[in-house]
């Protein structure tokens, strides 16, 4: 099969996933006892019910039409990208949830390539020092830095560095300087796990035998080490793709932490204030997401192994 | 060393760590030139965004469109006062209210403040009467009619006394361009935020910040402070440390009655020297409000809910967590509140009656057992307190501990404010954290709320005597004679405290930290707004 059509297929058998996970978005929230339209009141602050103003809200928001209807319309309006308008503000959805969806995404991007960049490097340094001191002191180091509750790594980080030394803004999204400090954080926080993946990949190829042949075969120390980290990267690639939903969709406390005007604080007011329409289209987000790395990793481990292609 | 290594290296990093934090401790310069940059104008600090500013809708900040909206008369302490109305007659029926515009007055976008524009604002509010039902006016406007240019008449369906204060609270009697409107009208959203106030909102990022800058062709003249922005910042150590590095320059309490920095942590930026810290007078009553409609859950009985008041150490309270900054409460409005002068049965904090009053009740002991039992239920109860409030968790836990001594079981639960109301309307407590609405709002809008199924329907409708509260607050609203007024009110503050279903804590002012070169900090008569337009910096 050649790539263009390995990819199609990939993507169209991405598709009924993605209803089963809208329709189970949708039953969950509708699955909740309170009255929608109550839940719309209060989410929009209004101090009191009254039993006309729920009868004029469940006609103007349609919760008086039977449920499948509401999710058919619903659905056709999502694949319009009209994810409706949010109960708190009555703005469009996309309007919120877009451009915090950027600010998530910038973030995750950027820590990602650093989460991406140290594990390979520490990965490779510790597997080919494997038992000294460089392996532990690493490994132990990282242990106790992946152990450290990030909210607290960050509130010490500002204080000393935003506000001790003066030199970074504590909060806020306003420069590239406003990034070193979460990008610190969560590149420490996942780090640690990540490069352990690379390491224990290296060790393991490290005893195939074509390492064995190589060396027999007279190849110089730093081929054969070149051979191992591009045989055991394939491995860390569908890891490292599953790392960028991941950060993104955990982002909320370093957001939180640093004001970051992200996706992650987005939701948890929304799921405070039961904002439904934000909740849904934020958990598609998350579910296309990791639904879209997926397949990216699929394609990229097909495309750097040919064998992984047929069995589709 | 082999084993060693990797705690050596750790051991090296935590003690470089601690040398360089050592080193940074006299790093005052600094600070000084971060604030200096900031000095015209006031960066403060709100765990919310302003969002939609629609004055004539409820989830807008209320500190913000106090700042861009205003309404015709003004509560201050010495009654209503003209605002945007000159003046006013009333007629002798109590029905029409006749206004005098003031005549220099313009909405940001330029357009004029004029009769025509304060009917049309009226209208649109009337339009969407359902959602302001709380604000009883609402209910009674009949007419709303431009006499000329300047002159506006409000007819009323009967006489209603609180009708002028009701004029004069944040919303939804304020004006806005009538060019902003959509449809006709405000209820389905608005294009643009321009109001008659002080300030003019001029930009706004959501969840980072809002700016809001001096309206040089302000009526009442121009403000001193040029621009003020609201960062949107997480309460607690983020807006502690913005503050120290000198990113804000202000915090205050928010309309939520929470505190974004403990009182330590207000004392400690005071002693800094580079901050004051400036409380108002008593403004409302923090309580724990009781659910008096579960019936199978003992905090049904009232037996249950005055022992957990007089288990409650207010004096410690007021005290320790908040330095004496806010005082003791003992009845659910202070003595300063309209019609709040009431001969109340006194309660003192006495752990012993706490007992018998749970021992007369049926709830005992049994032996070995730490918590009371009566017909085989427990005596548990779940207190939810405001995760944004820097103070109520640590009185939770207070009141958690000494409840333990008696024999009850509380369970405490912090969450936002936005789900503590949702408990509050659907009835899922036991008790909660609140407060009453504050000067302007007190008695009328809190006894007014007994009997709203969003606020404290649940607390009250559960008394053997709901059915006569009811009668009386409906009576009281309407009531033309102030000595009958007088009497009701007596009646309804009577009932609720003799049930000791809200169970005051202590008074609660409004806290403001500022730097310290910032004069003319002032307070209105709610909870809900400064004055920003008063302050300058010396």
């Amino acid at each position: 099969m050649d790539m263009g059509s390995y990819i199609v297929k990939r993507i169209l058998l991405a598709i009924p996933l993605l209803f089963v996970i809208s329709l189970i978005t949708f039953v969950l929230i509708n699955l909740s006892l309170l009255d929608p339209a109550v839940v719309v009141l209060q989410a929009q602050e209004v101090p009191q019910i009254t039993d006309e103003l729920i009868a004029q809200t469940n006609e103007a928001l349609g919760f008086d039409k039977p449920f499948v209807i509401q999710y058919v319309n619903w659905l056709i309006a999502c694949m319009q990208f009209d994810f409706g308008s949010s109960y708190v503000s009555g703005e469009p959805v996309w309007s919120l949830v877009g451009p915090a969806f950027l600010n998530t995404l910038k973030l995750t991007l950027v820590s990602s390539v650093f989460i991406i960049g140290l594990s390979i490097l520490l990965g490779v340094i510790c597997a080919m020092r494997e038992g000294r001191a460089v392996d532990k002191s690493v490994r132990g180091l990282s242990f106790v830095l992946t152990a450290i509750p990030s909210y607290w790594l960050a509130a010490i980080l500002i204080w000393y560095l935003s506000v001790k030394l003066d030199l970074l803004p504590t909060s806020g999204m306003d420069s590239f300087k406003s990034y070193i400090l979460p990008v610190i954080v969560i590149t420490v926080s996942y780090t640690g796990i990540y490069f352990r993946t690379v390491r224990s990949s290296m060790l393991s190829n490290m005893n195939e035998d074509y390492v064995l042949y190589g060396r027999a075969s007279g190849l110089s120390e730093r081929k054969v080490t070149l051979h191992i980290l591009r045989n055991s990267l394939q491995v860390a690639v569908s890891i490292f793709c599953m790392a960028i939903p991941i950060v993104l969709g955990s982002t909320v406390v370093i957001e939180n932490v640093f004001a970051w005007p992200g996706l992650g604080r987005l939701s948890v007011r929304s799921i405070l204030n039961r904002d439904f329409p934000i909740i849904q289209a934020y958990v598609l987000i998350l579910a296309v997401t990791f639904v879209l790395f997926n397949t990216i990793s699929d394609v990229i481990n097909a495309a750097m192994n040919p064998r992984l292609r047929k069995d589709l | 060393m082999k084993k060693g290594s990797a705690f050596g290296l750790i051991l090296l990093l935590l003690s470089v760590i601690t040398v360089l934090a050592g080193c940074g401790q006299e790093e005052g310069t600094k600070k000084e030139s971060a604030n200096s940059e900031v000095k015209s104008e006031l960066i403060y600090a709100s765990a919310k965004d302003i969002n939609d500013m629609n004055p004539h809708l409820y989830t807008g900040s209320m500190p913000a469109q106090g700042m861009v909206y205003e309404s015709l008369v003004e509560n201050t302490v010495d009654g209503i006062k003209p605002l945007l109305a000159e003046s006013w007659d009333i007629a002798e029926d109590g029905k029409t209210y006749t206004f005098y515009l003031r005549q220099d007055v313009k909405f940001h976008d330029g357009e004029p403040f004029n009769a025509e524009a304060v009917k049309q604002n009226i209208d649109a509010v009337q339009a969407n009467a359902e959602k302001h039902a709380w604000i009883k006016l609402s209910t009674k406007i009949v007419s709303t009619k431009v006499m000329d240019e300047y002159t506006f008449e409000l007819v009323l369906s009967e006489p209603y006394y609180p009708a002028l204060v009701e004029l004069s609270m944040t919303r939804p009697y304020v004006f806005i361009s009538p060019k902003d409107f959509t449809n006709g009208g405000t209820k389905d959203g608005v294009s643009g935020y321009h109001g008659t106030g002080p300030y003019k909102l001029i930009a706004h990022k959501i969840d980072e910040n809002a700016t809001f800058e001096a309206n040089e062709d302000y009526w009442g003249g121009a403000p001193e402070i040029q621009k003020i922005t609201s960062k949107v910042l997480p309460a607690g150590e983020t807006t502690l440390l913005a503050l120290q590095k000198g990113e804000i320059n202000f915090v205050f309490t928010d309309d939520r009655g929470a505190d974004s920095i403990d009182v330590e942590a207000m004392n400690q930026l005071a002693d800094s020297g580079d901050f004051q810290v400036v409380r108002s007078e008593a403004m409302n009553t923090n309580m724990i409000v009781a659910n008096s409609s579960k019936m199978d859950n003992p905090v049904h009985e009232t037996a249950v809910r005055e022992a957990i008041w007089v288990a409650i150490d207010r004096e410690t309270i007021s005290n320790d967590i908040f330095n004496g900054t806010q005082t003791v409460a003992d009845t659910l409005f202070s003595s300063n509140v309209n019609y709040a002068h009431v001969e109340l049965k006194k309660r003192e904090y006495n752990p012993e009656t706490a007992k018998e009053l749970l021992e007369k009740a049926g709830w005992t002991l049994t032996n070995g057992k730490a918590v009371r039992t009566k017909n085989g239920q427990q005596l548990a109860l779940t207190l939810y307190y405001d995760s944004n409030s820097s103070s109520q968790k640590t009185q939770a836990e207070l009141i958690q501990h000494a409840l333990k001594g008696l024999g009850i079981q509380l369970e405490i639960v912090g969450e936002e404010s936005t789900s503590i109301a949702n408990r509050r309307a659907t009835g899922e407590y036991d008790l909660l954290f609140n407060q009453t609405w504050g000067l302007a709002y007190d008695p009328q809008s809190t006894i007014s709320a007994f009997t709203s199924d969003s606020a404290y329907k649940h607390t009250t409708s559960g008394l053997t005597q709901a059915e006569e509260l009811y009668k009386k607050i409906d009576e009281v609203m309407v009531s033309t004679d102030d000595a009958s007024r007088q009497l009701l009110y007596a009646d309804i503050m009577r009932i609720v405290h003799d049930e000791a279903v809200f169970i005051p804590i202590t008074n609660g002012r409004v806290t403001v930290v500022a730097p310290k070169n910032l004069d003319g900090i002032s307070f209105k008569q709610t909870q809900y707004e400064l004055p920003f337009e008063q302050m300058n910096f010396k």
